[in-house]
């Protein structure tokens, strides 16, 4: 069972703990039952820690890596301010959504990660009820940071100058 | 002037779907409330039309031959699902020109994640979206939503227009990720797209089977005569977790 999930937004890094309870346990038919259910999710999952982004490049940057499966510096250090250290004899799992991510982190950090379809359940949830489950963030301003870096994100994805038609050749 | 003449002989009535209007003139047209007022995305005829309180409200037309979403409204669909409020994931929102009256009926309380690959029709979709700030663009591969996890939170609806062979798994790989328990899926099937060599029918039967091992529920599924040929919009519901009875 993990006892850590990676929750990245556009606003910053949220680490989440999972609480054991044997209400929810690890049957996936639980888990599922439970994230409808903000009160009983809340008991689930706790936020241990969240890092917003500097500005909207750092945003950016991070955004790119995590895409990609990155692990950079950033996240890096997030992971190891907050994290037990791995080796101990209860080294932590970390859930993590991407498998690219998971074997990024495993391979520089050394914490086991999960990827099971339970991670994406509670990934699902603490999706569901972010605005509640991220204290930091004010309510709204999860979707404006979104708003920001999509623009960005698909601006540097397009390439070219955006407010330029495309010269056609005939 | 670019609007429809006759202002005042023409009358606006609320559609069935919440969010979705019909402007009663010489002819009926389908129009959604234009979310910036003032001016037109693709060249798109507007109606202006003034309130017992002498304020003025536009409306774009939304041409079904053009938008498939606009096809199936006029083919009598019975729930879009997409209202007023509600968060909407796009799947293949191409230069945004449905999506841009997806903008209107959601409302300035509703948000559209906008996903396009194509960097060419992204440009577009872009520029859309500087103006409708509900619209959030992604330039990404949907059959990656890892990818842009960052930017989503959950969504009510999925609706999904990307014409590939495997659309059916790009979607429910979607759905996994980012739909609510319960929340509706929006799909236009282009027969061609799939498979070329069969029956459109067949295709479709065949898609609404995929989908039903993806844990979404067909509720209904329409052809989209006379606008477009061998094409199909199929509504269903993703049920991720039975409720408790």
């Amino acid at each position: 069972m993990v006892n850590y999930v990676i929750f990245e937004t556009a606003y910053g890094y949220a680490l989440f703990e999972c609480l054991q309870s044997e209400e929810i346990g690890s049957k996936l038919a639980n888990v599922q039952k439970a994230v409808q259910d903000l009160a009983k999710f809340g008991k689930t999952v706790k936020l241990k820690s969240f890092v917003p982004f500097k500005n909207a490049a750092h945003a950016l940057e991070n955004a790119n890596d995590v895409s990609e499966g990155v692990l950079n510096n950033h996240l890096k250090n997030f992971l190891d301010m907050n994290l037990p250290k791995p080796g101990k004899k209860k080294s932590p799992i970390l859930g993590v959504v991407d498998k690219n991510l998971a074997s990024s982190i495993k391979a520089e950090l050394g914490y086991d990660c999960e990827t099971s379809e339970i991670v994406l359940e509670i990934i699902r949830g603490i999706r569901l009820h972010s605005d509640k489950l991220l204290n930091q963030v004010k309510e709204g301003e999860l979707v404006k940071a979104q708003l920001g870096l999509g623009h960005s994100y698909s601006r540097a994805k397009v390439k070219f100058n955006v407010n330029r038609a495309d010269n056609m050749i005939i | 002037k670019a609007g429809v003449k006759g202002g005042s002989k023409v009358i606006i009535e609320p559609h069935r779907h919440p969010g979705v209007f019909v402007a009663r003139g010489k002819e009926d047209l389908l129009v959604t409330k234009n979310l910036v007022s003032g001016e037109s995305v693709y060249g798109e005829k507007r109606i202006s039309v003034e309130g017992p309180d002498g304020t003025k409200t536009e409306y774009r037309v939304w041409n079904p031959f053009r938008s498939k979403l606009a096809a199936g409204i006029l083919g009598g669909v019975d729930h879009i699902y997409i209202a007023p409020g509600k968060k909407v994931l796009y799947l293949g929102a191409a230069s945004g020109t449905t999506v841009s009256h997806v903008a209107d009926i959601v409302g300035p309380e509703g948000v559209v994640y906008a996903v396009e690959f194509s960097h060419r029709s992204g440009r577009d979709l872009i520029n859309v979206a500087k103006k409708r700030t509900n619209v959030i663009p992604i330039i990404e591969d949907a059959r990656h939503p890892q990818k842009y996890r960052m930017l989503m939170n959950m969504v009510d609806v999925i609706f999904a227009d990307v014409a590939q062979p495997d659309q059916a798994r790009i979607i429910a790989l979607n759905a996994h990720h980012f739909l609510k328990n319960n929340g509706n899926i929006v799909i236009s099937i282009k027969a061609n797209c799939i498979d070329s060599t069969v029956e459109a029918a067949t295709v479709f039967a065949r898609e609404v089977k995929k989908l039903q091992e993806e844990r979404i529920k067909p509720l209904e599924q329409l052809t989209l005569e006379p606008y477009e040929r061998d094409h199909a919009l199929v509504i269903g519901r993703y049920i991720r977790a039975q409720e408790d009875k």
